[in-house]
Formats: structure tokens, C-alpha cells, sequence
């Protein structure tokens, strides 16, 4: 188990930095997310902690120890490649074998570890296939094995899950996670899928321009993101204006509390997730502001619905299905005073 | 084109190159004593002539010889030529291409003089075979290079990364995973340098050493002034040798690529 630490990293390939002094402290055991659009620094970032890439400035410490000069194959790390990156001409216990043999652990002790690790990924019974002879998701388990297999300080991922299909990516990550867990492996897994990031890991940390937008458990970042580009990035989001009064923001759906300091009269712009808002009848009785059903997109489980308030703006509102309303049905729209997460003032940029 | 047709065109224009190779290997079973076609009588005389021949004999152990060199070092380094090549993404990138096949643009004769002035100004001189091996390394490197270069594109460095993840260092990386897979293009590559240089007639005729003959040169020498099937004989156990290194390498070596 080691625990890792990132100080001002900065990676600089000429033309201004591609990760600007980012620092991020990783706890023993924890799965931490680099989250962010492709050219954020994500990839670059877990390059440099691999040790593929030299870091322009800034220290990584694995347990206190500075590995930033320490080579890639000394470093003692297990990687899983986007592209799974088998050994094509060696079998799966030729592939499993290489990293120990590189350890000169002696045979006999090989073979216990690597049927130990094909169960440990499902595959016993596999050990004499060619990786052309396997599933994508097979290859996926085969790499994770691999890295797994020599023990490493820290597991590393780049993207695992992109080239498989939709159902097998969803295994995938409950797999994964599964597998951290019993290990119990410092993992830094990149991703540009929030979802992945979302459900997998303890603490995900957003980048956007080669910075740290927000380092945050999965809930922090959805419910209190940082600002517009995280909030927006993580998931869908209304964004609601409103103007700041006597401690309360005024908005179309009403007056909501809100705590910071914002000066009398600014514009301020409110996150609001789509579940967050409740849908009701007229007539129903209860509280809520009105509106208008634009169209609505039934996906089985969830049925999303744009609404036009009174005052001409556009929500956009996630509900189950047990209630259903059709295109320009009147509706009352209310969404709790604690669901609002203030962005800021206005910038422009958003919506 | 019907398929029939096809097939009948194809083997007319495998006749028409083959068949003066067939000629040679059919006369030199000559039972006369004069290099003609349609052969008189069946023997294998100009073949024990031919192999109780010290010159030949001689000229083709140093052909051998010389091949073996040649392809040890043009393997070596056109394969470090080709690596260097396909992972370098410089603005010079056709230009080393270009220089690297540049040997196969240029006529032969050309470059056997512009090495036999260079070897002589830089005093290697032609009293070894340093000289001769030069200019046979210069002439089958383009061939080494291009079939390794065309099986490097093929391998994905992520597997050199994956190889360096699991701790092996350079060497290690080299050995047990990029040159298992780029073999067919190394072996290809050697087997090429090999016959070729067996078969380089100019700039073994320039830079070799005096008193030392390639095959090619002495088979030269003897049909200038002899006209018997001795010489289609050897003719024929020079394209027998040649065939032989190929199948044999194929079977030991294995050529067999690796599909993912």
C-alpha cells in the first residue's frame, strides 16, 4: 500500500503547459478519477506518474520517496493501456509470467501467482490462450491480471474501458472497483466519462486546461460543483439566474437562501440537476411555479422533459415515468431550496 | 479478364521469365562438351568437373563467406536503421528514408567507384576484403531496411511500454518482445542481404582483393574463355544454394507472421 504525492507537476512540451503545477495527494488504498476532456492533462499527468513522460517541474512521491528520476521500469507500477497492449505472441501465462520474471521470482512461485490472479479475474482455464483468442473483455481482464500480478505500489489506468460496448463497460467497472477494493491498490484511473468516474472512484479530480478544476468525493462533485465548466462537464445542469436581495436570491422558481458573499443587486447563477425538480398537475394544490411541456424523451427507467417557464426560460427536468405528461400540457414545476448550488456571478458563458 | 484467362496469362509470363533459368539447369546436364540447347545426352560430368574445380570451389566458399558477413551486418544495421525510422516523427524523416534506399537508386557501377575512390583515400585499400564487405553492406542495407521498417508498422510501442511497466529494460524490451514480433521483416531482410550480396557482380569486380573471386566473377572469368556446361552447372548449384537458404530458414527460422 503506498500513498502518493503529487507537488506542482508541470509538464511544459514548448508550447505552454500541457499540466500546469498541479498537485493532488493520494491516500493509501484510495481510486482516484483523473476526469476531464481529451487535452485537459489527464493522460499526460498519469504519463508522468507512470514515468513515460519526464515532468518539467514538480516532485511524485510514492510514500515520501521522489520517483520523478526514477525510470519507468524501476519505478514498480502495474499499467493498464487504453488498447489493453498484450503481449500478442506470448500466451496469457506468458503475459503474466513476464512482469514476475522481470522480479526473478522463482518458477514455481510464478505459476501459484498466476493461477491465483486468473481466478482472481475469472479467467482460470485460460492460461494457454493467444490474446487474439479472446473477448475484448477478456483482453481487459487479462491486462488487469498483468498488472496486478507483480504486486505493484500503484495501479495505473488509461482509459480501460473505451473500446468496449456499453453493457460490458458497465461490468467492467463494478469489476474493477470490485477488484481495487479486495487488493486494496492506490489506483489513478483516467477517464473522459463522468459516469465511469462517478460510480468508481473514492475521490475524482476534474481538469480542464491542464489545471485542477475540483478534487472532490463523486457526490461533492455533482452537488457542489466548483464552478459552470465542472458543473456542466459532470452530468446535465439547469442553469438558473437569479438576482442577489437580502440574503436570498430571486430566481423563477422563487426566493432561494443562499450563504457567501454576494453584493446586493449582482447576477447569480445557480446550478440545478435535472432530478432535483419535481413535476406536478395543476389543480394538484401544491406549491409551484408553472410551466409548459416542450417535448419529453422517454428512456424506460427516467423520462426527460424540456419545460418553458412563464418568463420564457428553458428547463430541463428528469422524472420517473409513473406520472406521465404529453407535449404543451400545463405543468407546476418546484424544486427545493437546497437543491440550488450558487456557480457564481454571472460570467456570460453560461446559459 | 475471365478467371481461366487469367490464370493462363499468368502462366505465360511465369514461362517467359523462368524459362532461361530452366534452359541453364537443363544444359547443364549436357553430356557434350559445348554449352548448347537442346542438351546431347544426359550426364552429370560438368557437375564432377565442376566440383573437382578448386577455383569454383574456392569462389563459392568466399561468396558464402562474404554473404554471411554481409547479412550479419546489414541486419544488424539496417534493423537499427528501420527502429530508429519508424519511431522518429522529425521533419527529416523522408530524408532519411531517402538516403537510407539511396543505394538502390543509384547505378551499381557508381557507387563501386565512388567506393573504390573512397577506399582508397581513406587506406583501407583493396588488399582486404574490408572494402568489397563495405560495398556489399552498402547494397543490401535498402533491403534489410525496408522489410523491417514495413513489419515495425505493425507494432504498437504500447507494447514496449507495457514490457517497461513490468520492469525490463531496454535490452529486454528488445529481445523478448519487439524482435520476436518484427522477425519475419528481420529474417526476410537477412535472407535478401544474403542473396543479393551472393549475387553482386560490379562492386565485388571493383573493390575485390587481388587474388580472391566472388562466384559471379569467376564464372565471369571462365566464360571468357571457355564455353563448356561446366559453367551452367555452376549456374545451377548457385540457384539450388540460393533456393535452399530460403527454405531452410523458413522452416527453422519460421517466417511465419504473427497475426493479432
Amino acid at each position: 500500500m503506498t500513498e502518493v504525492s503529487i507537488e506542482k507537476l508541470t509538464k511544459d512540451y514548448g508550447q505552454g503547459p500541457a499540466v500546469n503545477g498541479i498537485s493532488i495527494k493520494i491516500a493509501e488504498g484510495e481510486f482516484i478519477s483523473l476526469l476531464g476532456p481529451s487535452g485537459c492533462g489527464k493522460t499526460t499527468t498519469l504519463k508522468m506518474i507512470a514515468g513515460f513522460e519526464d515532468a518539467t517541474e514538480g516532485a511524485i512521491r510514492f510514500d515520501g520517496r521522489d520517483v520523478v528520476h526514477v525510470p519507468v521500469e524501476k519505478r514498480d507500477i502495474g499499467m493498464v493501456f487504453q488498447n489493453y497492449a498484450l503481449f500478442p505472441h506470448m500466451t496469457v501465462e506468458k503475459n503474466l509470467a513476464f512482469g514476475l520474471e522481470m522480479r526473478k521470482v522463482p518458477k514455481s512461485e510464478i505459476r501459484e501467482r498466476i493461477a491465483k490472479v486468473l481466478d482472481m479475474v475469472q479467467l482460470a482455464g485460460y492460461a494457454e490462450r493467444y490474446p487474439r483468442q479472446l473477448s475484448g473483455g477478456q483482453q481487459q481482464r487479462v491486462a488487469l491480471a498483468r498488472a496486478l500480478v507483480i504486486e505493484p505500489k500503484i495501479l495505473l489506468l488509461d482509459e480501460p474501458l473505451a473500446n468496449l460496448d456499453a453493457k460490458l463497460r458497465e461490468e467492467m467497472r463494478v469489476f474493477i472497483r470490485d477488484l481495487q477494493r479486495r487488493v486494496g491498490i492506490t489506483t489513478v484511473y483516467v477517464t473522459h466519462d463522468q459516469a465511469e468516474a462517478m460510480t468508481m472512484s473514492d475521490r475524482v479530480v476534474v481538469m480542464f486546461g491542464g489545471r485542477i478544476a475540483q478534487i472532490g468525493t463523486p457526490s461533492d462533485i455533482y452537488e457542489r460543483p466548483a464552478n459552470l465548466e465542472v458543473a456542466e462537464f459532470v452530468g446535465q445542469v439547469n442553469i438558473i439566474r437569479g438576482r442577489v436581495g437580502n440574503r436570498v436570491v430571486s430566481t423563477a422558481f422563487g426566493d432561494v437562501p443562499v450563504s457567501g458573499d454576494y453584493a446586493e443587486g449582482a447576477e447569480l447563477m445557480l446550478a440545478l440537476r435535472p432530478e432535483a425538480v419535481e413535476l406536478l398537475p395543476v389543480g394538484s394544490g401544491a406549491a409551484g411555479v408553472p410551466a409548459r411541456v416542450l417535448s419529453s424523451y422517454y428512456s424506460g427507467s427516467l423520462v426527460d422533459y424540456r419545460l418553458e417557464l412563464a418568463n420564457g426560460a428553458a428547463v430541463n427536468v428528469q422524472a420517473f415515468p409513473r406520472t406521465r405528461f404529453a407535449d404543451g400540457d400545463e405543468v407546476l414545476v418546484h424544486a427545493p431550496a437546497d437543491r440550488f448550488w450558487p456557480l457564481g456571478p454571472v460570467t456570460g458563458i453560461g446559459a | 479478364m475471365s478467371k481461366p484467362f487469367f490464370t493462363a496469362y499468368c502462366l505465360v509470363i511465369y514461362a517467359f521469365l523462368l524459362a532461361p533459368i530452366l534452359v541453364v539447369v537443363v544444359a547443364s546436364f549436357n553430356a557434350g562438351a559445348f554449352l548448347t540447347f537442346p542438351p546431347q545426352g544426359f550426364s552429370f560430368r560438368w557437375y564432377v568437373v565442376f566440383f573437382n574445380n578448386e577455383v569454383f570451389m574456392r569462389a563459392i566458399r568466399t561468396s558464402l563467406w562474404i554473404a554471411a558477413i554481409t547479412m550479419v551486418i546489414s541486419g544488424v544495421i539496417g534493423t537499427m536503421a528501420a527502429m530508429f525510422y519508424v519511431q522518429y516523427s522529425g521533419r527529416l524523416k523522408e530524408t532519411v528514408r531517402i538516403a537510407m534506399l539511396a543505394p538502390l537508386l543509384l547505378p551499381e557501377v557508381l557507387t563501386a567507384i565512388a567506393l573504390l575512390f573512397f577506399v582508397y583515400s581513406v587506406g583501407i585499400g583493396t588488399q582486404t576484403m574490408v572494402g568489397m564487405i563495405v560495398g556489399h553492406v552498402l547494397i543490401t542495407l535498402p533491403f534489410v531496411f525496408i522489410n523491417v521498417s514495413a513489419s515495425m508498422e505493425s507494432y504498437d510501442p504500447s507494447w514496449s511500454m507495457a514490457a517497461q511497466s513490468l520492469g525490463a529494460g531496454r535490452f529486454t524490451r528488445f529481445r523478448r518482445i519487439m524482435l520476436p514480433l518484427i522477425k519475419p521483416g528481420v529474417i526476410g531482410g537477412c535472407l535478401f542481404a544474403f542473396i543479393i550480396s551472393f549475387d553482386i557482380f560490379t562492386i565485388s569486380f571493383m573493390l575485390k582483393n587481388v587474388g580472391t573471386s566472388t562466384l559471379p566473377i569467376q564464372l565471369f572469368d571462365y566464360l571468357r574463355t571457355n564455353f563448356t556446361p561446366e559453367a551452367a552447372a555452376v549456374s545451377t548449384c548457385s540457384i539450388v544454394l540460393t533456393l535452399a537458404v530460403v527454405v531452410i530458414s523458413e522452416k527453422v527460422l519460421g517466417l511465419r507472421i504473427h497475426r493479432f
